[in-house]
């Protein structure tokens, strides 16, 4: 194609992994509801739904790589575009973590006769907030200063220190998710204990896997720096990466602060 | 692993990729190159990106309209320009020059300066003929600088 583009935009040629997405979100939905119901063949449904979005999502954003690094579509607007979008889809995403503060600062204000009138509810055996909760603190805000010194890496051109400055983010990172699983296993309350454990649960449960889905970013991240993708004035997806560990990281320290140590006592 | 001498197989798929394959008094390419070769050049995959050592110039790895871009940019002019367009008042005598890659282009009129300003008033502008914003009476007059035709009649798709 000879013919040079008169705009600065993108236009995606078309692509069948849409459509293979939204193919998988139905499969996931349906099979998800007949395993709840304990229909046959709906943990298998379940399974290849969840199989085809984590599929599309590699060939999807495999398709973006494609498209920026390798053909040079990404010019200034498309990635002011993109940055747009990835601060919206963090502001939903802290709308969805809004939704369950509430949830606990709504039971846990006005506790009820049932749970005996006080916070935490009678019978439950809170974590101590400075044991595991607080080295977890201090493990994320260290993979957050880590990430921090992998852009500065990647703005001054130490490529290789770059790669280094991801790996300690990452392992810092799965550490965290070490212990928090541990802490999963080894806590004296369930998912099931009350409103209690409902809250607790829930709320640190899609931060840890908001982690997990952040760690994994940044892995990808880690292996385009080090096949040098990223150059010193455009690295858009590891900004975005970054503000996602910031955003998992801000999450936590309000988890941390409202119901490990304000709900603990 | 992390060694810069010797790269590991992905990566040396992966820069395969990038560099523009060369071709060679000798043996053919291998099927798996031709076919990448294809596929880069079927997406207008520039060849001017890299010196035939593999070295790169100050722009790096930038291929495509991105490289574009930064190349007018490193000229001090520029590859797309978005801004609205920027000029004295128009008149019958001298009017409002507007340019356009085809033979009409839309056109939005917001008025003269301070007091003079108004509403954005939208027409298209055609080659040919002038054109007098209903509003406050500006004149606009289509310099056609790209190949003409209908807005869009030179696109492959």
């Amino acid at each position: 194609m000879s013919v040079s583009q008169k705009h600065p935009y993108h236009l995606v040629d078309p692509s069948p992994w849409p459509l293979l997405g939204s193919l998988g979100a139905l499969a996931s939905t349906i099979g998800g509801v007949m395993y709840m119901h304990s229909f046959t063949g709906g943990g298998t449904l379940l399974s290849l739904g969840l199989g085809m979005i984590l599929y599309t999502m590699f060939v999807w954003w495999r398709d973006v790589i494609r498209e920026s690094t390798y053909e040079g579509h990404h010019t200034f607007v498309v990635q002011l575009g993109l940055r747009y979008g990835m601060i919206l889809f963090i502001v939903s995403e802290v709308m969805f973590f809004l939704a369950f503060f509430w949830a606990f600062f709504h039971s846990s204000l006005a506790p009820t006769v049932e749970i005996g009138a006080i916070w935490p509810p009678k019978g439950i055996d809170v974590l101590n907030p400075w044991g595991i909760p607080f080295l977890n603190t201090l493990i994320l805000l260290s993979s957050g200063a880590a990430v921090t010194w992998a852009h500065h890496a990647i703005l001054a051109g130490f490529k290789k220190q770059a790669v280094y400055a991801l790996v300690a983010t990452i392992l810092l990172a799965l550490v965290f998710t070490g212990f928090q699983g541990m802490e999963y296993v080894e806590a004296p309350f369930t998912i099931s204990d009350g409103i209690y454990g409902s809250t607790f649960f829930l709320a640190t449960g899609f931060h840890g896997f908001h982690v997990i889905i952040g760690t994994i970013f940044l892995i990808i991240c880690a292996i385009r720096q080090y096949l040098g993708h990223f150059t010193q004035t455009h690295h858009f997806g590891f900004e975005a990466a970054a503000w996602y560990r910031h955003f998992v990281d801000v999450v936590w320290l309000f988890l941390f602060v409202s119901i490990y140590w304000w709900g603990g006592n | 692993m992390l060694r810069t001498a010797g790269r590991s197989l992905l990566s040396r798929a992966l820069h395969r990729a990038v560099v523009v394959p060369q071709h060679p008094a000798g043996p053919p390419p291998t099927a798996a190159l031709m076919s990448s070769q294809r596929w880069f050049n079927a997406s207008g995959f520039r060849a001017g990106s890299h010196a035939p050592s593999g070295a790169l110039d100050e722009f790096g790895i930038a291929t495509g309209v991105e490289r574009e871009e930064l190349e007018y940019q490193s000229q001090g002019k520029k590859r797309f320009d978005l801004d609205p367009p920027r000029g004295p008042f128009g008149t019958k005598e001298a009017p409002a020059i507007i340019e356009s890659n085809y033979d009409e282009r839309i056109v939005g009129c917001s008025g003269g300066l301070g007091e003079d300003e108004h509403d954005v008033t939208w027409f298209t502008l055609e080659k040919g003929q002038t054109h007098e914003c209903p509003v406050c009476t500006q004149v606009f007059e289509l310099k056609v600088i790209g190949p003409g035709g209908k807005p869009g009649s030179d696109e492959h798709h």
